[in-house]
């Protein structure tokens, strides 16, 4: 009841939320594509690659912590540590693991 | 203990050429010509009679004026409520007042009914037919071919699969065949298809036909609108209302403090 009070003084706007959410997304699977192309490249094996992937994750989340939302996740999410810290991980794990197995098939084996 | 030996298997590069950039293009314009077919296969929406486009917004009205009713001044919420749930309980926003309390037809028989079926029919048509035509192209032109080596390692449960059309028994399950390629760009593309054509593109997914018409949905020829109204009056008078003015002066001085 306290929240639901909290929210009808100060509201969230929906089409802000969607749209920056949007932006995650897309910088999401745009990164993701291309730490595939690094792993296949590097031509990095089971678990190394799917670390790899994590960690560069975990430095794109602080790289959009720190630039896009200029260090006030709050501000620009509802929730931070599921939209912008842990947004879109899954999802970009498809595209990572096409790339990754293409540059992996060219380069190595 | 020896380390296990590496199965290596020398491939000819035209497999690359020949194999995994056509179905890699191929499964790239299926989604891209999908997008522009669902558009195209989306019927305009059937234009309505008055009253029955009055019978669905005058629900839109009541729902909003739920949702929004905190930026009302508690006289103002009071008057529309008590004129909304008065219409609501008489019928008077029904396209057809003298159908009130008889049974609803058949929705089979009901032709609007019909044709929102047809819809979603042919929106999973459009995903179905694409997917198996490209599986039988795969399956009749590429089976056979060990074409890469997967990353990571997997459980042999995925031999059937992943090697489909290789016989050979003790081959490494890393070692896939074409078909293997087609699942995984068939999952992996997504980003693509929000680059080509932009997000909320109808490529993979067709989840945006639920956002197309705001009360049509609720307002389904399947369902009595009288029902409808009857529950949406009730909504309205066991809202709990609360001014969003309410102690608007305290948090400003709070704020200020």
């Amino acid at each position: 009841m306290n929240e639901e009070r909290e929210l009808a003084i100060n509201p969230i706007v929906l089409t802000s939320m969607q749209h920056n959410t949007q932006v995650v997304s897309n910088i999401r699977s745009l990164t993701a594509s291309l730490f595939g192309v690094a792993a296949g490249t590097l031509g990095m094996e089971s678990y190394t690659g799917f670390v790899f992937y994590l960690i560069g994750t975990l430095i794109v989340s602080g790289l959009i912590f720190s630039f896009r939302a200029e260090g006030k996740a709050s501000e620009y999410f509802h929730r931070p540590l599921g939209d912008l810290w842990g947004g879109d991980v899954v999802s970009g794990l498809s595209s990572f693991v096409l790339t990754w197995t293409l540059f992996y098939g060219l380069v190595r084996a | 203990m020896a380390q296990p030996i590496v199965q290596t298997i020398h491939r000819d590069p035209a497999l690359f050429w020949w194999i995994l950039l056509p179905i890699t293009v191929v499964m790239v314009l299926t989604g891209i010509l999908r997008h522009y077919a669902m558009i195209l296969l989306q019927t305009a929406p059937k234009k309505q009679t008055l009253p029955q486009i009055r019978q669905q917004r005058s629900l839109v009205r009541g729902i909003n004026l739920r949702t929004n009713a905190r930026v009302l001044p508690p006289a103002s919420f009071q008057a529309r409520k008590a004129f909304m749930v008065s219409a609501y309980q008489e019928g008077k926003f029904l396209a057809d007042p003298e159908a009130r309390g008889k049974p609803r037809p058949n929705p089979m028989s009901d032709p609007a009914a019909m044709e929102g079926m047809m819809g979603m029919m042919k929106g999973n048509m459009a995903m179905m037919v694409p997917q198996t035509l490209i599986m039988g192209w795969i399956n009749a032109f590429f089976s056979g071919f060990v074409i890469m080596k997967l990353p990571f390692p997997l459980t042999p449960q995925f031999k059937s699969m992943l090697q489909s059309g290789v016989g050979t028994r003790d081959l490494d399950v890393r070692w896939v065949s074409s078909l293997s390629w087609y699942f995984l760009t068939l999952f992996g593309l997504q980003p693509v298809y929000n680059f080509i054509l932009g997000s909320n593109n109808s490529a993979t997914q067709s989840t945006q036909q639920m956002a197309a018409n705001p009360g049509a949905g609720m307002m389904g020829p399947e369902q009595d609108p009288d029902k409808l109204f009857l529950s949406e009056a009730e909504n309205l008078e066991v809202l709990e209302y609360r001014w969003v003015l309410e102690g608007v002066e305290d948090r400003l001085v709070a704020k200020f403090a």
